[in-house]
């Protein structure tokens, strides 16, 4: 693992991808400190770290997009998958790698902390937490961005792919008050749910007894839990799409507070992303 | 020491390998013998683990390779078609890494880095970066990552391709010295290159082995149907009636003239006859200098030809 991560950091550092993530962190945090803090003589350090948020979600992809997709296209991972390292090793070296390269960017931005502490008045904790915040978040978007690339070789397409997932997740939040919250659409949506499982499970088995019994009983439950308990369906969308919604979590961090249920909440996303990917890569010996 | 068995490989309804069985001994050099895709990469993928047999296992050292992958990755030295190489590491520091995820302790390696560069001769361009190589170091540089750890294992995957021939000789001689303390396997699509390293061949065709012996069987196997290229000083209608008369003569036929006053042939003698010195004997007595006799190589596809239309004579027997 220690050797994986090594060799990432250091190609981050080797090629240009790594200095045009910092730069173009850089130069558009340094925007928004100078305009929103500087200028405005604003001494709110907390606003210019929720206003830079989703700066992420166009660069991290610039992070992870060749983590595995390269690997594959100039057949190295021949060499990684066939030494004794295990493929949890593999992923988890390149996750830390692309998350430290992360925290240096974010590093730099200590100045500009700085500068308020010396100008005006800066509040530890509630910065503290903004960053570790920041850490976590990262490290899911870097989750989910190192999973797209393991599903590609074109670099490119992995990029792409992974700035999409990232800006649904963003547009989740403003889905989620948009979406219809009463308990009608609720049972709808979890029927079409049903529906969908059932038809995966076809697609992937072709038995046709077994996901006929599967759609039965799953829509058995779901008429179960509506006369049971008719409150379950209301806001059910809402609360669903809430669960992927990556940001919103953050403002809690943002105002200082380092919330348990968060911070597991962040970890297990990127912890079932990363085995997503060792799945993906596993799986790839098969076919 | 390894021991394939039934291993196929499907790609959606394309059957890459069919059912294949082999065996290899401790300290033999085996060589996968057979055309473009026809199975030779996918049976090394799958015994180093990087690939995995639709069906079929494969055991090193009674060890499944899915089962124990460590233990047994760890005494796999693997070459692949394409040398495995970061761009944008030095040579230097690519084979350290390679140490590292070996698990190779760092002092181990220092002694060991030394012996490795000097058997495959990357010296001179140790610290210039792998991108800038060219193709004949690039491939050595794969060898190399191959060596460390000094597994007991090696699989090369067609090790000469791309190389000029000094090179090719260079690096069969040393594969032939590596033979005497590692069990090799290399795939190759050229005859000459497995018969001139190899203590056994493995001739694969569609997926299917359809050969197993040594070259020397191979090659005597093959001499039956050989044929013989032969230049005589004279006239194309006294030569023509001399050659006629041959015993086991099989065919013959003119190939025109590329040396003045001497006429070409090529002779196709009957199957296990050793027609060259009946030839001699007739052209002397006839006044026929012989200019030049030399048997025509055999090319791979000959030999494909040859092993297809013998299974099917079987068959119809």
């Amino acid at each position: 693992m220690q050797a994986v991560f090594k060799r990432e950091l250091r190609a981050y550092f080797l090629s240009p991808l790594g200095y045009i993530f910092l730069s173009i962190f850089l130069l558009i945090t340094g925007i928004f400190f100078t305009t929103g803090n500087l200028i405005s003589g604003n001494s709110r350090y907390l606003s210019f770290l929720g206003s830079i948020l989703f700066i992420f979600i166009f660069i991290v992809p610039l992070l992870t997009m060749r983590l595995l997709s390269d690997e594959k296209q100039k057949k190295t991972d021949q060499l990684l998958l066939t030494s004794p390292l295990g493929i949890p090793e593999i992923v988890v070296g390149k996750f830390l790698a692309a998350l430290t390269f992360f925290c240096i960017g974010l590093a730099v931005t200590f100045l500009y902390a700085l500068v308020i502490a010396l100008h005006g008045e800066l509040d530890l904790w509630e910065t503290l937490g903004g960053y570790i915040g920041f850490i976590l978040l990262g490290g899911t978007f870097i989750s989910v961005g190192l999973f797209i690339s393991g599903l590609t070789e074109n670099q490119i397409t992995a990029a792409i792919t992974s700035f999409a997932a990232l800006l649904a997740m963003w547009l989740v939040n403003i889905l989620q008050n948009a979406v219809p919250s009463d308990a009608a659409s609720g049972l709808v949506f979890s029927g079409l749910m049903v529906a969908a499982a059932a038809l995966w499970f076809y697609l992937i088995t072709r038995n046709r007894i077994v996901s006929a019994a599967l759609l039965v009983l799953g829509a058995a439950i779901v008429f179960l839990i509506h006369f049971l308990d008719p409150e379950f369906y209301v806001g059910l969308i809402g609360k669903i799409l809430s669960w992927f919604s990556l940001i919103d979590r953050y403002r809690r961090f943002s105002t200082g507070i380092v919330s348990l249920q968060d911070t597991v909440y962040y970890l297990s996303f990127m912890i079932f992303f990363l085995y997503l990917t060792v799945r993906t890569l596993e799986k790839r010996r098969w076919n | 020491m390894i021991r394939g068995e039934n291993l196929t490989k499907r790609y959606g309804k394309h059957c890459a390998l069919d059912a294949v069985n082999f065996s290899v001994r401790q300290g033999e050099i085996l060589g996968f013998l057979g055309p473009n895709g026809a199975g030779k990469s996918t049976v090394m993928n799958i015994i180093t683990g990087y690939l995995s047999a639709t069906e079929g296992d494969v055991w090193i050292n009674d060890l499944n390779v899915l089962e124990h992958p460590r233990e047994v990755k760890k005494c796999i030295g693997y070459l692949p078609e394409k040398p495995p190489l970061y761009p944008d590491m030095t040579v230097r520091e690519y084979l350290r890494f390679v140490a590292e995820i070996k698990g190779i302790k760092k002092k181990a390696f220092e002694a060991e880095r030394e012996k490795i560069q000097e058997l495959v001769k990357i010296g001179d361009v140790r610290d210039r970066l792998i991108g800038n190589l060219s193709k004949g170091y690039q491939q050595r540089v794969g060898l190399a990552q191959a060596l460390i750890g000094s597994p007991p294992l090696l699989i090369l995957d067609e090790p000469t391709v791309g190389l000029d021939p000094k090179q090719i000789l260079e690096i069969r001689n040393l594969i032939r010295s590596l033979g005497k303390e590692h069990t090799i396997i290399l795939s190759s699509h050229i005859l000459p290159e497995v018969s001139a390293v190899c203590g056994r061949v493995l001739i694969i065709n569609k997926g299917r082995i359809v050969a197993s012996d040594s070259p020397e069987n191979l090659s005597q196997r093959l001499m039956g149907t050989g044929k013989i290229m032969l230049r005589l000083s004279g006239e194309e209608s006294r030569a023509r009636s001399v050659l006629e008369k041959l015993e086991g003569l099989n065919r013959l036929s003119c190939t025109g003239s590329s040396e003045e006053g001497s006429i070409d042939f090529l002779i196709e003698a009957e199957k296990e006859t050793d027609i060259r010195e009946r030839i001699f004997f007739a052209c002397a007595e006839n006044g026929l200098p012989i200019l030049m006799m030399r048997p025509v190589d055999m090319s791979l596809e000959d030999i494909f030809l040859h092993l297809t239309t013998d299974e099917k004579l079987k068959e119809l027997e």
